[in-house]
């Protein structure tokens, strides 16, 4: 298993998907930060809860990592590539497997990196304009926190969704149609907190008290469920797919 | 107890809906031996090979790698060494990388990595993009990665197609020196040239079935069964060949066609001392005789 989950980790990293996710990352929090540090009254930005809501932005690492997990499983048979790998290692099961934890592991770090670099970039544009920094406030430490969980999460929903579709760009648009248009109709009828998308937003929240999201608990039980429901789903289709 | 060959397909077969690619294919494949698949495209050769290799699930029939499926093989990249298409890999990847992640899969160390490309001539272009690959050395990243566990058995999907002359003189060459060396190669292809100069036996399948599986020599010998007589004493050798047991028909005045080689029939004339006025071979070219196995199967 541990040469399954490096050799995952190889290929993540020896493309340029995570050069490229981890760029678009960058200059989004750049332009949002910029924005926010820019536009907002200062009073709004003194305030520790203003700082956070800056910061937040670092949560869109959890999409990356979706698209991520989709392209570690989706992309081997866009490629092709899933025929070498099956190869060296007939147990799809155990493929599927160490993709799901290098899903979650590299969700996790980009998430880290994204957190690393908002917190880096909004201390520095407030310095800029001389607001005194509330960074280190637990509520923006529990932020980054769970984005690091939510990114986790998504990166392996991302694999057992990948695995189950096969198809890297159909994929990815589904997830985009999902979280932008259908969660959204959802939420209108009120029945968005146990969809995928709502469950791993309120991890990030974690704790504050929005009437539209679970709490930190029940969002992490119920995204952990999509997780094990995505890669068993994922791991039945790529073990019954004739690879040709 | 014998030990399993390299390859053995038992009944195999394998359905797509109502299509039947493979159907109740059953060979063995010898060991430290070159053996040609044969057929036509579409006779169903890469499925049976998906089908030994793990790939494909067979419909029902069993495929089996040193007696074992491929899935329960402990250490595949050390038993089997598989090269499919040439475009099974990340165009953005380097040449190197892709090895490296298999290597990493399949527990072989870092270091066999720079010894495969070394071996198939590709430490030039080893950390360049597969994007800027030519077919040839895509097919070559193939060959390196089939050989990353230093395996037995090679098994190869028409590794020609595509290659130019000089790639093909280097697959040809290389895969004799890994026969010579004691590996067995199972090596297919549309086109028998290709494998007839290398290979020790051929499996002929069509539509998915079984046509012939013999050595190189008898598929060889069928090629030169024919001899062509023009005599005026036409009828009187024919009783003599039919004595000598040798099966040859009138086919026009004075003229006979025969199935055994010209020599055998000059020393027939020439021992009952009948005149010929012609006396020539009809071989039929390898590829012929393919067509002839092939064709009569529709």
């Amino acid at each position: 298993m541990t040469r399954l989950v490096a050799s995952e980790a190889l290929k993540v990293v020896t493309t340029r998907l995570l050069l490229w996710l981890g760029l678009l990352l960058a200059g989004l929090e750049l332009l949002v930060i910029a924005l926010h540090v820019s536009q907002d009254s200062l009073e709004s930005l003194g305030e520790a809860r203003g700082q956070r809501d800056i910061v937040s932005i670092a949560a869109v690492s959890a999409l990356m990592a979706l698209i991520v997990g989709v392209v570690l499983a989706a992309g081997e048979f866009s490629h092709r590539t899933i025929a070498p790998t099956f190869l060296v290692a007939p147990a799809r099961g155990r493929v599927v497997t160490a993709k799901v934890v290098v899903g979650a592991v590299v969700g996790a770090a980009l998430a880290l990196g994204a957190a690393v670099f908002a917190w880096a970039l909004a201390a520095l544009l407030l310095s800029l304009r001389s607001v005194p920094l509330h960074l280190g406030s637990g509520e923006t430490l529990r932020v980054f926190g769970g984005t690091i969980l939510a990114a986790a999460v998504a990166g392996a929903i991302g694999v057992g969704f990948g695995a189950l579709t096969r198809r890297q760009t159909a994929a990815i648009v589904f997830t985009f149609v999902w979280l932008l248009v259908v969660e959204p109709l959802l939420a209108i009828a009120g029945v968005q907190r146990y969809a995928p998308g709502h469950a791993i937003a309120s991890v990030v929240e974690g704790g504050t008290s929005s009437s539209e999201l679970l709490s930190f608990g029940a969002g992490l039980a119920v995204s952990l469920a999509y997780v094990l429901a995505f890669a068993a789903a994922g791991a039945l289709a790529v073990k019954a797919v004739d690879v040709s | 107890m014998p030990q399993s060959p390299p390859v053995e397909v038992r009944e195999l077969t394998k359905r797509y809906g109502d299509t039947v690619a493979v159907e109740a294919l059953s060979f063995s494949v010898p060991a430290g031996r070159i053996t040609g698949f044969l057929g036509p495209n579409g006779a169903g050769k890469s499925t049976t090979l998906r089908m030994i290799l793990g790939l494909v699930h067979p419909s029902s029939g069993e495929a089996l790698v040193d007696g074992a499926r491929y899935v329960s093989l402990s250490d595949p990249a050390r038993a089997v060494g598989a090269v499919l298409e040439t475009d099974s890999f990340h165009p953005g990847r380097s040449g190197r990388n892709h090895l490296r992640v298999l290597a990493t899969a399949a527990g072989v160390p870092a270091a066999r990595v720079d010894e495969v490309l070394a071996e198939v001539e590709l430490t030039g272009a080893a950390r360049r993009h597969v994007s800027k690959y030519s077919l040839g050395m895509r097919q070559r990243l193939s060959v390196a990665a089939a050989l990353l566990g230093s395996p037995r058995l090679l098994v190869l999907d028409e590794p020609a197609n595509g290659l130019d002359p000089e790639g093909i003189r280097w697959l040809r060459d290389f895969l004799r020196s890994f026969a010579a060396g004691g590996g067995t190669v199972l090596i297919s292809s549309h086109v028998l040239a290709e494998v007839a100069q290398i290979a020790d036996e051929v499996v002929i399948i069509h539509h998915g079935k079984l046509v012939a599986h013999e050595p190189l020599e008898a598929l060889t010998a069928r090629a030169a069964g024919g001899t062509f007589v023009r005599s005026p004493a036409a009828d009187r050798l024919l009783e003599r060949l039919g004595e000598a047991g040798i099966e040859a028909a009138s086919t026009g005045a004075g003229v006979l066609s025969v199935t055994a080689p010209p020599e055998r029939v000059g020393e027939v004339a020439a021992a009952g001392g009948i005149v010929l006025h012609e006396l020539r071979g009809e071989g039929a070219s390898l590829e012929e005789v393919f067509l002839q196995l092939t064709g009569e199967q529709r």
